[in-house]
Formats: structure tokens, C-alpha cells, sequence
């Protein structure tokens, strides 16, 4: 059949527009507005749950999840208010996606119920959503963000031109800045090591981290041989590792995720005399799906997680217990720091409630309560934003893998 | 950085190595495209699915980690010959399904099949095995040899000998079984070969056989070379065995394995005197160099442009 | 009698002239966002229409010339990182917005040159590798050379267009207006093109290179031009999107763009204007609301199915189907219809049609 341009226009804008009008996205149309008494008030989650992140991605969801249950379990708002989750997923072809995260964070603007997020997971896919929440006023709590020109800088004014004396991003776990100069300090002073090689993988979160590494190791006095970047989607690392070996490092450093290389580094390291050279990481490679891709090589690798380590704190016991008997599955790294930022969220909402007279509160409201949080007690501890929306209570947990597991065998307070 | 002779024989090895398995992949793209004049695009999942299957193989016959003694020989046979096997005939599948019907028509179609094809075969395996990659057993003992200060290993023996024992077979039966002369025949001039009574559809049908046999070994061997596998292994490692085909000269097959050993050591000493980040820029730009100034490949011969 | 020739002959009289139709599309275009019930509609039509000026720069290369590009993605990448260099406090530069259009699609024009030039004597399927190989080596570059390009984070905060002193913000409206306008001129040109000896000599060489060679044809300009104008829309899809989503990073350019854009001018019909247009906005929705709808629909009957992550195996197969069932496209122009289908009939017959067929006017 052949249609003029005209003609073609008009079929596809009605049925784009019918296709339009019947979908909602994950939109529900029970959205209730401002002012009102009664409704749902919902939490939007964006984090990679599908494909290679979803290991860590899920466990981190299920936290949000099992915060918002037990709210409403409880009586959230007196009964008043139900609240409910939007969950979506920024993953595409299995890998965490900037783009797909800003589209997701749309749809929870455009959805009036939405008071806060929790999200998003990975660092490149928060520049592209904060100037959007900073420009809609919605706060942003994310339970593993860790790259500094997020809060801090240059960069992180540059994310925020709609409203620049306001800050919707939060995060409740410490930043690269400190990752990685702890982790230099625990190379140097802990492992007395001289000279090491780095490595990253060129994305937002693993240059930035391995960046810092690579200048607080040379302020300790270290030595850092090289620092070298793989392209995505590289499986064969033995050039680069035969380069490395040749520069007889003390150990190698990674800045990146498993779901970008580190797995497979680790693995062919041993192919090349580097099986015995200690690897270091940051959080990117604190997921289970580490020590399946590294196989046999994965033991003596040193990773940190921007969290404590839930299962080892008194405060998070009853967290623990209580994700275990919803989820039937263990806690993951940053399931405790999701649950957080859900119960952040929550208390802000109903502070806004009582504030409203018992009405629907607005995305302002919301946001001034999160960003006034001192002292909130959670399984991870006592948590406080400072005026940049950084945790005032940083903390590393230090992982070592023996015997083909992951142990921690430290816990970091960091100054903030 | 001082020349280190050491060093550079190191990653000599290291880019053999590489080259070998893209020297494999390259000679299924060279058979193909030579008989058919269509970029299998498809080809590189091809070479991925040999690994899948292999894995598959392996686990049914319950191997986890190295073998010994003459059971050796028996699992690497098995599981060679079963990937090349299933390869070959998925191979022969995709020629049937997609590509024979549009033998005739505007090179256009059957290149932007074959790319379907390669999205669908991804996505598959995606479904089959997962988004990460995933580890495969060692299957062989990895001894390590000493050439002077230079270290190898057993792995990367067999992966170059696999490469060269493999061409060497293959140019054997092309150039000397009837069935290969068909097949010669068919690529110079498929009609004439047609008039001479060569059934043409077989003919094509094992070229993509054999073709896809070999990505299937190939397949076997990047999985022991690496110990683990991924579903989208096959996107890069194609266009560089393509890439390779090019440069050896298309439709050549010692050219193929000539051009796959080639660009393994391009990467591998991009890599080591530029840096990794560059690597594959630099082997795309050979490809782009190559077929500016001569696009007939190195041991190919200039071909006229047929009128 | 078919579907568009019912509704185009129920339209009232003064309607349904080429003049009228094209009119009431427009019409059409202009209220659409405001039928929406949120702001995600006006926003998936915002981006929708920056792919729909992609797929019409695609459609010059791959269908009008018949040069089977891969690598498409490497123009878009080139004209918003131009777009975002010359934008943004990258380099402190802040050229106004609807200059900036003029420039990267000029910058994009003369890469599509220099891309173009080295394809010059190849045929089509090298070609198409070569390209390819562009699309791989132009994102990676930019990746590499972050002293420029802000590496792996690319570029933010670039500048918001502005008419005179009115901002554009974050709202999507603004937006989705401009992209429109700036379709209106991509298919005006296209069209002109299409009809002009430019045009012709594309369709020369898309038919038969030697013939059109022998012709009189100089193939080397006819195709650089081709590439250069193809690129050139890109530029403009690139400042449109780039300046609405206020980023440019390398991993926006990937083969998986290149390959969307073309299954959309597959789709829709190679070659045919309003084929493309109609493609690429049903692959759109496709993305947007049919497969996120389609899993909620699915997980409502507990069947555990992601359909948006395999929405590029359904791409694959929509690239399969169309080219072994309906490679002319949903919407075909009659003559590419009958180039290729022309291989299935006697091929003395077929060649007897060519000479008889003309084009019709659309």
C-alpha cells in the first residue's frame, strides 16, 4: 500500500498516541496530588537488575523493597497513606545504562506519586540523572554512588545549573576521594607494597577511582608503574598483563567492575606469572560474580565496599534476619544501604505528613527533611548528610578473598 | 622503554596465539565470502556458540578441570569434533534459512541478514547462558616451556598448531578431493560451474559447513585458551578475523591464516608499545588502510572488476 | 480499496491534495503532545523525532545511494560532540544554539566526506565493513582522548537553546517543536534532492554502479555527496538530542545505534520518505511503551520475560524477516519494490519491467 508523507504521519502519530494513552510506563494513574488527604505515596528505585549487575543490582532492590513492606506493615502514616515502590531497571543488553537511568528517572518525575528515589547504582548513570532531579526537586538518596564530581566540585555544579543553590542528591556511602585513598593507604601501610601497576576501564566510576588511587599512592611514597585503560567488551587481557608482569609489580590495581573486565583479569593473570601478585578494587568488584570469573585466581584480591558489613554489625541483625526470611537469600553489599535510604525517605515523608496536617506532602517538603537528616539510626549506623548530600559517617569495609570467598577482615571509619 | 628482545618475543607469543583463534575464525569468513561473496556476519556468534557447545560437551561428560592420561585424548577429541559438528551444521541451517533465497538478490539483503542473524544468534546465547561471562574448564595440562627467557605455554602451542594443522587440511581438500574442486569451481564462476553439473546448493551448503566447523574448533580452543567464555565474544573477535580475511586477501585461505596471525600480533604490540586503549583502533585502521591501497590483500591477486 | 486510500479519500474535499494532506499531518504533529497525559509522552516524542532525522540522513546514504553504512552512529557521534564542544564550559565556548546547527552539521558533512572518501572504490559489502570500522574506531576515539572529550564522562552541562530570550529548560515541549521544524526541513530537503539530478544519479548508481559510471556519472562526487548530506543530518539530530539530554558520552554511539537506525529504514522501506519516517517511529514506540508494556503484561500472567532486554533480538528478527519476506519495507517506493523483487520473476521479464516502470509521483 503506499502511503504519502502526509498520510503516513497521521497512522503512525494515532496509534502512537492510542498506544500513548492505554500505556502509562510504570506510571500508575492512581497517582494522587498534592494536598490531598489519603492516597499512595511512592518511592521510585532505578538500579541495574537485569544482566551482568544484576547480582549486586538485585540484592541492593530488595533492601528498598523490604523497607517500604515493613513500613507499611507497621502502619505507615498512621494508615493513612499506602506506600509503594516503582521499581525499574537501567540496565540494557545486561549493562548499566546512563541513558536508560535518565529515562527511568523521567518517568518518576512525570509520575506525581513519586516523592523520592533510591538510585541509582552506578556512577555514569548518576551524572545523567541528577541535573534532571535537581531540575524536578525530587530527592535522590543512592546506596552505592561513590564518584566524587557527583557531590563535590566543578563537575557536580555542573550537574545542577537548574537549581544551583539546591542539592536533591544524597548518598549513603562514602565517596571515591576516600575509597580510593584509603585503599592506597591500605597498599602501602597494611600490605606494604612499594610498586604497583594500574589498570581501569575507562568508565566514569573506574577511571575516577583508579585516578585517586594511582595520586594518593604516589603521595605515600609508592610507586605506580603505569596505568593503562581496556576497551569495553575486551576478553583478552595477556598483552596487557605480559606488559605488566614486565615491570615486576608488588600487585596490580583495578579501577572498574566486575561486569567491565575485572573478573576476567584477575583469571588470565595467573596465565602470565602474575597468579601470586595481590589484586586490589574498589566496590565494583565486591560482588559474588567476581570469584566465579576469576575462578581459582580470585584468592589474594583485596576489595573495599562503601558499607559495613551488615552481617557483622549488632544494629543490622535485625535487618539481616528479616531480608533472609523475605528474599530467602543473603544480604548483598549494598542491600543494607538501600534499605537505609528507603527508611530515610520514609521518615522524611511522614515528618512531611504531620507537617501538612495530615495531607499529601509536596516533593519540596520530602527534600528538606532528607536533606536535615542527622544522626538516623540504621543497620549501617548512625547516618547524616552534610551540605553536599555525602554521608557524614563514612565507612569502608576491607574484603579479602581466601579460600575462594570473600572475608572482611576490616572495617574503616573514615573522617568525613 | 628500552627495546627488551625478551619482552617483544613474549607478546610475539602472545599475538600468535591470539592470531591463531582469529586465524580459525578467518578462514570460515575467507571460504564463504569467496564462494558466495557474502560477509557472514553471523559467523563470529558462530565461533561463540562453538564454545558454548564445547561447554556443554564437557560438562556432560562431566569434566570440571584438567584431564590426564589418555582420557586426554578422548575428551579434546569428543569435544572438538562435537563443536565443529554442531557448528557446522548450525552453519548450514542459517545458510538454508536465511541467505539461500536471497543468493540473487542486491547485495544489500543478504548483508543486513546476515547482521540480523549475528543480533538473533547473540541473543540466544544471551538467554542460554547469561549476560557475564562464564567460566570453562581447563581440559588440558598447561605446562609451561622455556625458549630462552621466554616462557609459553602448552595452551598457546596448541592453539598455533591447531591454526596451521587446520589450514593445512583444509587447503589439502580443497586442492586435491573432487569436492573441493567443486568448491574452487563454484567461487570462479558459480554459473559455469552449475553448467559443468555441479550441484551448486550442495556445494555451498559444505562451504558453510566446514567454514562453520572451523569456527567451531576455533570455539573449543578460545575456551581453553581463556578458561572462560561470553556470549558476545563473537562480535569483536569476527570483525578482526574479517578484518583479518581482508588483509591476508580475501578468498585466500593461507591468506586468512597469514592475516589472522597478523593482526593477533598488531593488537598484541599495540598494546604493549602504544597502550591497550588503542588497540582497536588501530586494527580497524588496518582495515580501512588495507582495502584503500590494496584491497586484494596481501597474497591475494588483483582481481579485475568483473563486468 | 487499501487503508490509507480509505481514509484519504474520506477527508473533505480541499484536504486531499498533496498540499492539504501534508497540512493536516502537520496539524496533527503539532497537538500530539498535548494528548498525552503526562510529560513522558511529549518527551518519547522529543527523542522519537531526533531518531526520525537520523533515520532520514541514514536514508539518503543506504537508500537513496544504495551505500550500505554501518557505522551511522560514528556522524551522530561526530555532530553532538561538535555541537557539545562549541556549547558547553568544555572550552568556555557558547556559540548560539541555531548557529550551532549550521556548524555541526557542516562538521558532520565534511567528516562524511573523509569517512566516505576511503569506501570510494569498494563494493558494497566491503564497504559496508569499512563503515562498520568507522563506527567502531570514531566512539572509541573520543573515549581515548578525554584531555577534549571528558573521556568516559563526556561532556554535561551544555547550553539549552534559546529564541531570543525565551529558554528552553528541562521541559520536553520546546524541544519536540524545534526537532519537528527541523524534520520539516530534513524531508523538504530530502525530497528536493530525491527528485533533482543528484537524486537520480543515486538512484543510478544504487541500481548499477558500472552502468551509471558509463553514463557519464561521476560516482566519486555523487557518492561523497551522499555521504556528506546523509551526515550532515546527523549533525542536526545530534545538537537536537545532545542539547535536550545535556550530555554527550562515548557510550551513546555504539553499533547498536547504527544497527537500530538502519532496521528502521529496513523496516519501514529504504528509500521511501514516508517509509522511513513511519519505520522509525514504530521501532520508537516499540522501545518505549510495546515491549515495557508487553512485560507488564506478561508478568501479569506470571510469565517471567523481560521483552525490553530482548528488544534487540526482536530487532535481528525484524532484520531476517523484512529482507526475506518484504525487503522493499512496509511502505515501499513501487521502483525499489521492483528492483528487488526482480531476482524471484524471469529475469528477461524483470529487466523488461525496469525499463517500462517509471516512477510515480508520490
Amino acid at each position: 500500500m503506499r502511503l504519502s508523507v502526509p498520510q503516513a504521519i497521521l497512522a503512525v502519530a494515532l496509534a502512537a498516541s492510542l498506544s500513548a494513552c492505554t500505556s502509562s510506563g510504570s506510571s500508575s494513574s492512581s497517582s494522587a496530588s498534592s494536598g490531598a488527604s489519603g492516597g499512595t505515596i511512592k518511592i521510585g528505585v532505578d538500579l541495574p537488575v537485569s544482566g551482568a549487575d544484576a547480582s549486586i543490582g538485585l540484592p541492593t532492590q530488595n533492601g528498598a523493597v523490604l523497607a517500604v513492606e515493613e513500613a507499611n506493615q507497621n502502619g505507615f502514616a498512621g494508615g493513612k497513606f499506602k506506600l509503594d515502590t516503582s521499581l525499574l531497571d537501567d540496565a540494557v543488553q545486561g549493562k548499566h545504562d546512563p541513558a536508560a537511568g535518565a529515562q527511568n528517572v523521567k518517568t518518576f518525575i512525570s509520575d506525581s506519586a513519586v516523592l523520592a528515589m533510591v538510585g541509582p547504582f552506578n556512577s555514569n548513570v548518576a551524572k545523567s540523572e541528577i541535573p534532571l532531579t535537581n531540575d524536578a526537586g525530587l530527592a535522590q538518596i543512592s546506596p552505592s554512588n561513590t564518584n566524587d564530581g557527583l557531590t563535590i566540585g566543578e563537575d557536580a555544579k555542573k550537574l545542577r545549573t537548574a537549581h544551583p543553590d539546591v542539592n536533591s542528591y544524597f548518598r549513603v556511602c562514602t565517596r571515591d576521594a576516600k575509597q580510593g585513598a584509603a585503599l592506597a593507604q591500605v597498599a602501602s601501610d597494611r600490605l606494604k607494597l612499594k610498586k604497583i601497576f594500574v589498570i581501569d576501564d575507562n568508565e566514569t566510576y573506574g577511571k575516577g577511582l583508579a585516578d585517586v588511587f594511582d595520586a594518593s599512592f604516589r603521595q605515600l611514597g609508592g610507586t605506580v608503574l603505569g596505568h593503562e585503560h581496556i576497551t569495553a567488551n575486551q576478553v583478552d587481557f595477556k598483552a596487557l598483563l605480559t606488559k605488566i608482569k614486565a615491570q615486576n609489580p608488588d600487585a596490580v590495581f583495578f579501577g572498574g567492575n566486575t561486569s567491565t573486565g575485572g573478573g576476567l583479569i584477575r583469571r588470565q593473570m595467573a596465565d602470565v606469572g602474575l597468579g601470586k601478585t595481590p589484586f586490589l578494587g574498589g566496590d565494583g568488584i565486591s560482588d559474588d560474580e567476581f570469584e566465579k570469573q576469576a575462578g581459582d585466581s580470585a584468592n589474594g584480591s583485596y576489595m573495599t565496599v562503601a558499607s559495613p558489613d551488615a552481617t557483622k554489625l549488632p544494629s543490622a541483625k535485625s535487618f539481616v534476619d528479616a531480608y533472609k526470611a523475605r528474599f530467602k537469600s543473603d544480604v548483598g553489599p549494598y542491600s543494607a544501604n538501600a534499605y537505609t535510604a528507603a527508611k530515610i525517605e520514609i521518615a522524611a515523608f511522614e515528618k512531611a505528613i504531620a507537617d501538612n496536617g495530615g495531607k499529601m506532602p509536596t516533593r519540596g517538603d520530602v527534600l528538606k527533611y532528607i536533606a536535615a537528616t542527622k544522626e538516623f539510626e540504621s543497620p549501617i549506623g548512625k547516618v547524616g548528610f552534610d551540605a553536599n548530600g555525602d554521608t557524614t559517617s563514612p565507612v569502608l569495609s576491607l574484603l579479602n578473598v581466601r579460600g575462594g570467598k570473600k572475608v572482611v577482615i576490616d572495617v574503616i571509619q573514615l573522617k568525613s | 622503554m628500552h627495546f627488551d628482545p625478551v619482552l617483544f618475543a613474549q607478546q610475539l607469543v602472545n599475538g600468535l596465539s591470539l592470531g591463531g583463534i582469529y586465524a580459525l575464525i578467518a578462514l570460515g569468513y575467507t571460504m564463504v565470502y569467496g564462494i558466495i561473496e557474502l560477509i557472514n556476519f553471523a559467523h563470529g556468534d558462530v565461533y561463540t556458540l562453538g564454545t558454548f557447545f564445547s561447554l556443554a560437551i564437557l560438562t556432560l561428560l562431566g569434566v570440571t578441570g584438567v584431564v590426564t592420561g589418555p582420557m586426554l585424548i578422548v575428551v579434546v577429541a569428543v569435544t572438538i569434533f562435537g563443536a565443529m559438528i554442531l557448528c557446522g551444521l548450525t552453519g548450514v541451517i542459517i545458510e538454508r534459512l536465511a541467505y539461500r533465497r536471497l543468493r540473487n538478490a542486491p547485495k544489500l539483503a543478504p548483508l543486513i541478514t546476515a547482521i540480523g542473524m549475528s543480533f538473533i544468534l547473540e541473543n540466544l546465547m544471551l538467554y542460554w547462558k547469561g549476560p557475564s561471562p562464564i567460566p570453562f574448564p581447563a581440559v588440558i595440562p598447561n605446562p609451561e616451556f622455556t625458549l630462552g627467557a621466554v616462557t609459553i605455554q602448552a595452551k598457546q602451542v596448541m592453539v598455533i598448531l591447531l591454526a596451521i594443522v587446520l589450514m593445512v587440511v583444509l587447503q589439502a581438500f580443497v586442492y586435491n578431493t573432487k569436492l573441493g574442486k567443486a568448491m574452487r569451481a563454484t567461487a570462479q564462476d558459480k554459473d559455469a560451474a552449475q553448467l559443468m553439473g555441479i550441484d551448486i546448493n550442495t556445494t555451498i551448503a559444505l562451504t558453510f559447513l566446514i567454514g562453520s566447523a572451523l569456527a567451531g574448533a576455533a570455539g573449543f580452543v578460545s575456551g581453553v585458551y581463556y578458561g572462560s567464555t561470553w556470549f558476545f565474544n563473537g562480535f569483536g573477535a569476527g570483525l578482526k578475523a574479517f578484518t583479518a580475511a581482508v588483509l591476508g586477501g580475501i578468498g585466500n585461505l593461507a591468506g586468512a591464516m597469514l592475516g589472522g596471525f597478523l593482526i593477533g600480533l598488531i593488537e598484541a604490540m599495540t598494546t604493549q608499545f602504544i597502550g591497550d586503549q588503542w588497540s582497536n583502533v588501530v586494527v580497524f585502521s588496518v582495515l580501512v588502510i588495507v582495502l584503500i591501497f590494496r584491497p586484494s590483500g596481501l597474497l591475494g591477486e588483483a582481481l579485475p572488476n568483473k563486468v | 480499496m487499501s487503508l490509507a486510500a480509505r481514509i484519504g479519500s474520506s477527508l473533505p474535499a480541499p484536504l486531499r491534495t498533496q498540499r492539504g494532506k501534508t497540512a493536516l499531518a502537520f496539524a496533527v504533529a503539532l497537538v500530539l503532545p498535548f494528548l498525552g497525559h503526562n510529560g513522558g509522552f511529549t518527551n518519547f516524542l522529543a527523542d522519537a523525532g531526533a531518531f526520525v532525522l537520523l533515520a532520514l540522513g541514514l536514508n539518503i546514504v543506504v537508500g537513496f545511494a544504495g551505500l550500505l553504512d554501518l557505522g551511522y552512529a560514528a556522524f551522530f557521534a561526530i555532530g553532538s560532540y561538535s555541537f557539545a564542544m562549541l556549547a558547553s564550559p568544555q572550552f568556555g565556548i557558547h556559540l548560539p544554539f541555531w548557529l550551532l546547527l549550521f556548524i555541526a552539521s557542516g562538521i558532520a558533512a565534511a567528516f562524511g566526506i573523509l569517512l566516505g572518501a576511503p569506501t570510494l572504490r569498494l563494493r558494497g559489502d566491503y564497504l559496508a565493513i569499512v563503515t562498520l570500522g568507522f563506527g567502531e574506531i570514531v566512539p572509541q576515539t573520543f573515549l581515548n582522548l578525554s584531555q577534549w572529550t571528558g573521556g568516559p564522562n563526556g561532556i554535561g552541562s551544555l547550553d539549552q537553546p534559546a529564541i531570543f530570550s525565551y529558554k528552553f529548560g528541562f521541559d520536553a515541549l520546546p524541544y519536540y517543536f524545534m526537532v519537528l521544524g527541523l524534520i520539516a526541513l530534513a524531508v523538504w530537503v530530502a525530497n528536493n534532492l530525491r527528485t533533482s539530478r543528484l537524486g537520480r544519479a543515486w538512484m543510478a548508481i544504487r541500481e548499477d554502479e558500472l552502468a551509471a559510471a558509463h553514463m557519464g556519472i561521476n560516482t566519486t562526487t555523487t557518492k561523497l555527496a551522499a555521504f556528506a548530506m546523509g551526515a550532515s543530518f546527523s549533525g542536526l539530530a545530534g545538537c537536537a538530542l545532545a542539547s535536550k539530554l545535556q550530555l554527550v558520552s562515548p557510550d551513546q554511539f555504539g553499533f547498536n545505534v547504527s544497527v537500530f537506525i538502519l532496521a528502521m529504514l529496513v523496516l519501514g522501506g529504504m528509500g521511501n520518505i514516508p517509509g522511513v519516517i513511519v519505520g522509525s517511529l514504530i521501532l520508537s514506540a516499540l522501545e518505549r511503551f510495546v515491549l515495557p508494556q508487553g512485560t507488564n503484561f506478561l508478568h501479569g500472567l506470571n510469565i517471567n520475560v523481560d521483552l525490553t532486554n530482548s528488544r534487540f533480538l526482536i530487532y535481528g528478527v525484524i532484520l531476517v524477516m523484512m529482507m526475506l519476506f518484504r525487503p522493499e519495507g512496509l511502505i515501499p517506493s513501487g521502483q525499489r519494490k521492483a528492483e528487488l523483487h526482480a531476482a524471484d520473476e524471469d529475469p528477461t521479464a524483470a529487466a523488461r519491467e525496469q525499463t517500462l516502470y517509471t516512477e510515480s509521483v508520490t
